[in-house]
This record gives C-alpha cells, sequence and structure tokens, in this order.
C-alpha cells in the first residue's frame, strides 16, 4: 500500500473495519436480550406497558433501532468489500488480502443479522406480546 | 473527526489498517481472563434482576429494608479511586522509578484494605436484619458482594506479591508487563463495583 | 522487515544452530521432566490418551444401559444404578471427553499449524491438562463409590435441590464441573493468545488453517459460555451446602434461573464440541481430494457466524417451559437462521469433493461417515425449530436418537479420522489400513443401528431417562435393535485402540507428509522434533506445504532471524497480518504446574466432603505455588534498567 494516510484516518478506517465485520452481529445482540426480556418480564409481571410505553412499542423499537445498526454495518461491509479487491499475484499485499476476507465475513454475517431481526420483527406483528 | 477523515478512512489504505496490533502476549492473557470474569459477574448481575423481575414488588421482599446508602457510597470513594495510583505505579515503572511503583502500590494496598474492612462493616449491620438463608434476596446479596469482596482480595495479594517482587528488582522498565496485568485487573474489580452499586445498592430505589 | 533483505539470505541452520536447538528444547527422559513437561506435543498426546480412557469408561456405561434396555422388565441395573450411569455417560461424553480430547488435538496441532515452536503459556498448557486429569478422576472416581450424579447432565432443579436428591451426587457434579471449567477456560486463553500472536511471519488471518480458525472460536465461545455455567454450577452448590435461595420459590428463587443459565452456556456448547470437529474436517476432506478447500471466505464466515448465533438459540431448549409466545419467536429465528452457516460448510466439503480427485484413504472414509450421519442429525434438528414440534417429541428417544446423530456424527466420526490422520505426525508410525477399513465399518454401521432405532421409539411415545419399560408398546424390537448396534459401534471402537497399539508396536515408520497435506505440521519430521520448526518458515499462502516459495524459505531461504537456535525461543508476530515482531523467550519444564493442580484438588476434595480446612489449605497452596511460578527471575539493576 503505498498511499500514506493520517494516523487519525487509519484509525477509524480500521474500527469501521470491525464494525462492517461485528456490527450486525452486535446489534442482533442487542435486539434480542433486549426483546426478549422486556418481553419476558413485562409479561411475567402481568404488565403491557413498560414505565408507560406500550409493550409492543417498546418491543418495535427493539427491533427497528438495532435494524437500522444492522444496516449501516452493511452498508460499510459491502463499501470495504468492493474496495478491498486482492490483488491476483498470491503474495499480493497481504494486508489486503486479510481486510478482504474480514469484508467478506462481516457481509455475510451482516446480512444474517438483519435476517435475524426482521424475524422478529415479524413475530411481534404477528403475536400479541404475551399470549402462551 | 471531519467527512473528509472519514472519506480517508473508507479508502483501501485506511480499512487496511490493522488494528489491534504489537500488544504482547500477557496483555491478551490479562485481556481474555477478565472478558471471561466479567461473563461471570454479567451472568450474575444477570441473575439478579431476573430473579428480581420474577419475584415482583416488594423488593427487598419479606419486609427488608431498602439497602442504606451512606456506606456504600463511601466504599465506593475509597476504591473507585484507587485506581489511580495503580495507574500512577504503571506510569512509573515505563520510567524506571521504583520507588513511584512502590508508594502507588502502597497506597492501592490500604484503599482496597479499607474497602474490605468497611465491608466487614456492613456485613455485621445487615447480618442483624437478614442472613445469606433467609431469602433470595438476602442470598442474592451476600453472594455478589462476597464475590466482588473475593476479587479485590485476590487482587490485593497481587498488589503484595508485586510490592516483594518490585523489591527483588524483578519488575522494571524492560520488563513492566507484572504490574501492567495488575494494573488491569485492579482497574476491572473497581468497574465491576460501579456495576454492584447501581445493581444491588441503587436499583431498588428506581 | 528484517528478513526480506538480501544480507541475511541463505543460511539454513548448520550442524551447531540444530545441536543449541536441541539443547535448549530438549527435555532428557526422566521422571522430573515427565512431571514438568511443558512440550504441547506430550501435553496434547496426554490429553488425547486421557479423554480416551474417560471415553471408554463412559461407552461402558453406554453398554450397560443397552444391555438393561435390551429387552422389557430386565433387571440387570437398579434404577438408581441407571440414573447415576446415564447421569455420568451425558456429563463425561461431553465435558471429559469431547471438548478435551479436541483440545488435545488443538494441543498438538496449533502450533504446529501455524509454525510456532510452543503455545503461548507452556505452563498454563501443563496446569490445564493437570486440572483436566484430576477433576476427570475427581469425578468417576464417585462411580465406585455409589456416589456419582444422577440428575441427568442438565440437572435440573427441583429435582437436584438438597430436598429431592440428597446426598454427594450432585454436589460432585457441581464441583467436578468448576474444578474442569479452569482446565478449561485456560485452554482457551492459551489457544486465542498463540493464535492470534504466534503464527509465522506472513500468516495474515486470510491464511489461517481453518482448523485454527475453528479451535479459536470455540475457544472464544468457551470464555463467554463456560462462566454462566460455572455460575449456575457455584449457585447449586450454594443451594445445597449452605441453604442460599437461588432456586427454592417458597423463598423467592425461581427454577427457571437453572434452565436459563445452564443453555445459554448448554446450546453454544453444542457447537463448543461440534466446531473443532468441523474443522478437522476441512483439514483432512481436501487433502484427500487433492486442492484446496472450497470457498475458504465463506467457510471462515461460517465458523464465525456459528460462534456468535449459538449464543441466541438457548431458549429453543425450553419450548415447553410455558413463556410468552413471543419471546419464542425471537429464538426461533436464531434457531433457524443459525442453519446457514452450518448447512454452507456441508456445501462448501460437498463441493471440495465434486472438483477434486478423492483418494479413498481410512481417514477419509470417516469423514464420509461423518457427513451421512452429521446431514441425519442436522435434518431431525431443523424440525425442532418448530415449536409444535418440539413440544410433541421433547423428552422422548427421538431427542436421543437427534443428538447422538449429531455428537457421534458430529464429533467421534471427525476426532477418528483426525486420530488416522494425524497417527503418523503424532507417533511417527503408519497403521494397518486393514484394520482401519474394519474398525470403519463396525462403526459405522454400529452406530446407525444403535441410534436410527430410537427415532422410530421415540416416535412410538418412549421417553428418554426410563431405566425399563414395559412389554407390549411396540418398542421391544427397536430396543433390541439398538442394544445390537451398541455392541457393534463398542467392537469397532475396539479395533480404532487395537490399531493404534499396533501402529506404535509394528507400524512402518512414517514419512514427514504421508498425504501430501498443505498445512505446516507436515513440513517438519515425523513426530516433530522438541524445538517443532528448525527454521520458522516464512508462509505466503493458505497452502504453505503446497506453495514453493514458504517450502523454499525454511531451506535455501533460511534466516538467522527465523532459526533462533540461541536460547529457548519462538517468534511474536502481529495480530492481524503476522508481521514480524520479536523474538519472544519460552519457559522451561517445571513442576509447579502440577503442584497447583494438586492444591486445586485439595480445594475441590475439601468442599465436597465438607472438610474446609483441607480447601483452606489447599487455596493456600495455589496462591503460594502460582506466587512462585511468575516470580520474575532474579536479575542486576543495569540489566533491569532501573533509575532508582
Amino acid at each position: 500500500m503505498s498511499e500514506r494516510v493520517s494516523s487519525r484516518a487509519a484509525l477509524v478506517g480500521g474500527l469501521l473495519l470491525w464494525f462492517a465485520v461485528l456490527g450486525g452481529a452486535l446489534s442482533w445482540a442487542v435486539h434480542s436480550l433486549a426483546a426478549w426480556s422486556i418481553d419476558e418480564l413485562a409479561c411475567e409481571a402481568g404488565h403491557d406497558d413498560l414505565a408507560g410505553v406500550p409493550l409492543v412499542g417498546a418491543i418495535a423499537l427493539a427491533v427497528l433501532l438495532p435494524a437500522a445498526g444492522a444496516t449501516a454495518a452493511l452498508v460499510v461491509s459491502v463499501l470495504a468489500w468492493r474496495r478491498l479487491r486482492p490483488e491476483p499475484r498470491e503474495d499480493g499485499d497481504r494486508a489486503t488480502g486479510r481486510a478482504h476476507l474480514l469484508a467478506v465475513v462481516g457481509l455475510w454475517l451482516n446480512l444474517l443479522a438483519l435476517a435475524m431481526i426482521v424475524f422478529g420483527g415479524v413475530a411481534a406483528l404477528v403475536l400479541p406480546p404475551c399470549q402462551r | 473527526m471531519t467527512p473528509a477523515d472519514l472519506r480517508t478512512a473508507l479508502r483501501p489504505a485506511g480499512l487496511v489498517t490493522e488494528q489491534p496490533v504489537g500488544r504482547s502476549t500477557a496483555w491478551w492473557g490479562v485481556m481474555l481472563f477478565i472478558a471471561t470474569e466479567g461473563t461471570v459477574f454479567a451472568a450474575l448481575l444477570g441473575s439478579y434482576f431476573y430473579l428480581r423481575f420474577q419475584h415482583g414488588v416488594p423488593w427487598p421482599p419479606d419486609g427488608i429494608a431498602q439497602p442504606d446508602l451512606r456506606l456504600p457510597l463511601v466504599m465506593t470513594a475509597v476504591l473507585v479511586p484507587s485506581s489511580l495510583p495503580v495507574a500512577w505505579a504503571e506510569a512509573g515503572i515505563r520510567r524506571g522509578r521504583r520507588w513511584q511503583v512502590r508508594a502507588g502500590l502502597l497506597a492501592t494496598l490500604v484503599m482496597g484494605g479499607t474497602f474490605l474492612g468497611l465491608q466487614g462493616m456492613e456485613y455485621h449491620e445487615n447480618l442483624r436484619e437478614y442472613t445469606v438463608t433467609t431469602n433470595v434476596y438476602g442470598s442474592l446479596f451476600y453472594v455478589i458482594t462476597t464475590f466482588h469482596g473475593a476479587h479485590v482480595t485476590v487482587g490485593l495479594f497481587m498488589v503484595c506479591w508485586l510490592l516483594a517482587a518490585a523489591g527483588r528488582g524483578g519488575v522494571s522498565a524492560r520488563r513492566p508487563e507484572p504490574v501492567r496485568v495488575v494494573a488491569y485487573y485492579w482497574h476491572f474489580v473497581d468497574a465491576v463495583w460501579v456495576a454492584i452499586l447501581f445493581t444491588v445498592y441503587l436499583s431498588p430505589r428506581l | 522487515m528484517p528478513s526480506s533483505t538480501a544480507a541475511a539470505r541463505g543460511t539454513r541452520p548448520g550442524p551447531e544452530a540444530m545441536a543449541s536447538l536441541t539443547r535448549h528444547w530438549a527435555e532428557a527422559p526422566s521422571l522430573r521432566t515427565w512431571f514438568g513437561t511443558v512440550d504441547h506435543k506430550r501435553i496434547g498426546r496426554r490429553y488425547l490418551v486421557t479423554a480416551a480412557v474417560f471415553f471408554g469408561f463412559a461407552g461402558a456405561s453406554a453398554v450397560a444401559m443397552r444391555t438393561q434396555l435390551a429387552g422389557p422388565e430386565a433387571g440387570i441395573l437398579s434404577p438408581r444404578e441407571y440414573n447415576q450411569l446415564f447421569t455420568m455417560h451425558g456429563t463425561a461424553m461431553i465435558f471429559l471427553f469431547s471438548t478435551p480430547m479436541l483440545f488435545g488435538f488443538g494441543n498438538f496441532l496449533v502450533p504446529l499449524m501455524i509454525g510456532a515452536r510452543d503455545m503461548a503459556f507452556p505452563r498454563l498448557n501443563a496446569f490445564g491438562y493437570w486440572v483436566f486429569l484430576f477433576a476427570g478422576l475427581f469425578m468417576w472416581a464417585s462411580v465406585p463409590a455409589g456416589a456419582a450424579p444422577n440428575g441427568g447432565w442438565f440437572a435440573y432443579v427441583p429435582l437436584t435441590d438438597e430436598r429431592n436428591t440428597p446426598g454427594l451426587h450432585l454436589d460432585v457434579y457441581t464441583l467436578g464441573l468448576l474444578f474442569l471449567g479452569i482446565s478449561t477456560t485456560s485452554g482457551a486463553v492459551n489457544f486465542i493468545v498463540t493464535a492470534l500472536k504466534l503464527r509465522a511471519p506472513g500468516m495474515s488471518l486470510n491464511r489461517v488453517p481453518v482448523f485454527v480458525w475453528a479451535i479459536v472460536a470455540t475457544s472464544f465461545m468457551v470464555l463467554v459460555a463456560l462462566p454462566v455455567l460455572n455460575l449456575d454450577n457455584a449457585l447449586l452448590f450454594l443451594d445445597r451446602r449452605f441453604d442460599t435461595r437461588f432456586f427454592e420459590p417458597e423463598r423467592g428463587g425461581n427454577v427457571l434461573l437453572w434452565q436459563h443459565l445452564f443453555w445459554i452456556f448448554g446450546h453454544p456448547d453444542v457447537y463448543i464440541i461440534v466446531m473443532p470437529a468441523l474443522g478437522i474436517v476441512s483439514a483432512v476432506l481436501p487433502v484427500f481430494c487433492r486442492r484446496g478447500i472450497v470457498g475458504y471466505p465463506l467457510i471462515v464466515f461460517s465458523i464465525v457466524a456459528i460462534a456468535i448465533i449459538s449464543f441466541g438459540v438457548w431458549v429453543h431448549h425450553m419450548f415447553a417451559t410455558g413463556l410468552p409466545q413471543l419471546s419464542y419467536g425471537f429464538f426461533s429465528a436464531a434457531s433457524t437462521v443459525i442453519t446457514i452457516p452450518s448447512g454452507l460448510q456441508i456445501f462448501a466439503w460437498l463441493a471440495t469433493m465434486l472438483v477434486g480427485r478423492i483418494v479413498v484413504s481410512v481417514p477419509f472414509l470417516f469423514v464420509v461417515g461423518f457427513l451421512v450421519t452429521f446431514v441425519v442429525g442436522g435434518v431431525t434438528g431443523v424440525m425442532f425449530a418448530l415449536t409444535a414440534f418440539d413440544q410433541q417429541t421433547t423428552d422422548t428417544y427421538f431427542v436421543v436418537a437427534h443428538f447422538h446423530y449429531v455428537l457421534f456424527g458430529g464429533a467421534v466420526f471427525p476426532i477418528l479420522a483426525g486420530v488416522y490422520y494425524w497417527l503418523p505426525k503424532m507417533t511417527g508410525r503408519m497403521f494397518s489400513v486393514r484394520l482401519g477399513r474394519w474398525a470403519f465399518w463396525l462403526v459405522f454401521v454400529g452406530m446407525n443401528l444403535t441410534f436410527f432405532p430410537m427415532h422410530v421409539s421415540g416416535l412410538l411415545g418412549m421417553p428418554r431417562r426410563v431405566y425399563t419399560y414395559p412389554g407390549g408398546l411396540g418398542w421391544d424390537p427397536w430396543n433390541l435393535l439398538a442394544t445390537i448396534g451398541a455392541y457393534v459401534v463398542a467392537a469397532g471402537l475396539l479395533l480404532v485402540a487395537v490399531g493404534v497399539v499396533h501402529a506404535l508396536r509394528r507400524g512402518a515408520p512414517a514419512p514427514d507428509d504421508p498425504w501430501g497435506g498443505d498445512s505446516l505440521e507436515w513440513t517438519t519430521s515425523s513426530p516433530p522434533k522438541p524445538y517443532n520448526f528448525p527454521v520458522i518458515p516464512r508462509v505466503h499462502s493458505l497452502h504453505p506445504n503446497w506453495d514453493p516459495r514458504t517450502v523454499e524459505s525454511t531451506g535455501p531461504g533460511a534466516t538467522e532471524d527465523r532459526i533462533l537456535a540461541e536460547g529457548r525461543t519462538t517468534l511474536c508476530t502481529s495480530e492481524l497480518d503476522g508481521r514480524y515482531e520479536r523474538p519472544v523467550e519460552m519457559p522451561e519444564e517445571t513442576r509447579k504446574p502440577l503442584l497447583a493442580a494438586v492444591g486445586l484438588l485439595m480445594v475441590f476434595l475439601g468442599l465436597l466432603l465438607a472438610w474446609y480446612w483441607v480447601a483452606a489449605a489447599g487455596a493456600a497452596l495455589v496462591i503460594g505455588t502460582l506466587a512462585a511460578w511468575l516470580w520474575p527471575p532474579r536479575r542486576t539493576p543495569q540489566e533491569a534498567g532501573v533509575a532508582g
């Protein structure tokens, strides 16, 4: 890599790549923990609201915010994947090859994460929150 | 962070930046150890909330009073700042100042010891009202705080070990790893206390 | 980078350097070094042998149970004995066989595959082995004492609380697993740090063998999942021994807490067992297809995805517990999606076979056995993602059939493939192909004969964990078939053991690379020298042994900075791209890890038998040993660089 970038841009770039890899998975983790614990604990306690917010609304938030996070990660991973073409030569710059691999891993991870969040959202549309 | 920076960061030259990089095996070892210990505490505090919400009101149950905040806040004021002398000692080892390492560690030792003493006082007070077998609240309170206290004790053992090792010249600017490892562990124990303060002492009042 | 300068080029290690390497790394054969070894290869072999012995015990329990169940109303085992046997069978197969066995492969192979001379923390490695050994003996010793765990491998409360199961049984379970957890956790930390820091220069993440990816992902799962199980067991022990109230509803506790914590650990654990085994398959299969694995990036993705998503599916073990249906929905989504990465690996292997030129050797046979049985287990697994079906079959033999297809297919077959594949490297001896083929067919046929009928008896309503059953319910023929199958499997596994012993005694000397493998362990001698590599290679591709430039880097292209003959030294490289950083000193043999493990044994025995002073003495021994273990070597102030 001949191009030099400022150390701050390099730091942000490195972090963005990790966001592209793990952002979707983290969003999904937040989604499933939040949505499940809100639902199970509120229903167990016999509430259908959470500090004034209706339960359905709280669950919708626990779906939409993580979905936005996963989408952002997906966009970054697609960008990274398109820009980091490894050179065809086997021993080309290995940092590019490594970053490309991570971008591919992230791309698919983000897709799966988004799918899971959307499926969770569909379930929330179909089922009343406290039906047993 | 300017938009121009972001654009540069998203260029291949930015994205391939290697991160994390250049850490020692000891650094990774202690970080992973802290991660797994942190998971224990997360599961323990998660269990607190699970049991509490499954239990319903009133919480604490069986007429136990809300936890008294005065002593825990003093304990916090003793334990959390004790991260500073450790960090100072760590800065000292990098410059090879052995006296600074010793002074910092001694201060930590005193503060950590005071914390444990205060915890003993708190137990003495609380045990009159409820014990670990009274009900699930008592079990949670004593097990969570004792488990954390055990970690403080282990941390103090480490500090003592380090004081002894530093006295023999085994810790040095070229080998700062032991000081660093103990410092990370101590910061972790402090951070866990903040989580416990919130969970056990403050959250029942919310 | 120093090694790329022309000045340092072309220094194959001379006899002097070789002698120096041997002097620094070799362990004289004595009792002292036997107890004090830190060589990852010896420790790895010990893990494998010890886990195989525990496998034998657990297998013998299974044969005893199958004998009891051969016909209705049999009286070979009492209900008490049966409960202890099925609990120990499950617990040992999961905790004392699968994971340690795969950690044994990891111990032996990870440093070899990444071109390092040992693990990152060799003494911690030795400590992990001793703790595993003692924890295993601790648990198995309870069987002859009549105090073995008897609450099933997942030990649900309230069945397992003090009131319903008095005695030491469950204390052995909780303390034994806590004890073992120390070993597994230290092993996991060691694997991650080793794979991050000790890779040969040039081995960026996109050149790491799939097996190493699998071990590292597994280790991360261990670090996040195991603490939850440890907490669960600690709480149960406190409830039973010291009357805390975590699981006691009358005092505000909650029995479902046990299940939640157990399965937060338990489902990832299925992958903790299977993932390294899949890694073995990804190492063995391409070599016998004579080409690199198809879709390497997707396989890496699949490993990472499974490691993460497996934490979000635990409630699917609890579809029968009456939680709100919407909360099932969130976990159903994850349970359904996780089949995608799992299926992806299967298709990658099939594609590799399709485009490759297959050589049907003994390891390859076991890989095929794995593919067939694992897919059957996967199909029944997908069925459970449907909450309605799950509620019909939960706690029947259908579930038993499912997870034996998954675990026998997904772990035992790959492990056996790995045993045959790496036996030449580990022992320096070739095995008898005829014995190997016989063993495969006996295990394969026997396995299907044992577990396939259980699908049927399960659908016919036979509940699991019954010590006997009345005749005339249509279950008899299926149970008889399963029992016959169990004996066939036992015969096949015995032949595997015979084959290993035969190879050790009579086997022909193995060449360095009998299979034409692609990863770095095949570039060194069989068995490898104590220092693994005379020259630490410089890696240029994903298949270093098939790549002339990497091979050259250890021959004519060897450089001083990768020979490192002056001292017991290996290389530190950067985390992601494997850039050359610096040589690091490795510790020498010591018996302190053994001593620390003995201290822990005292702690756990003391807790079990309520001899708390023994536990306290053990704790003191552990602390003292650790303090001495980590004590820095004495150096002069100048050397230490101290100013004041």
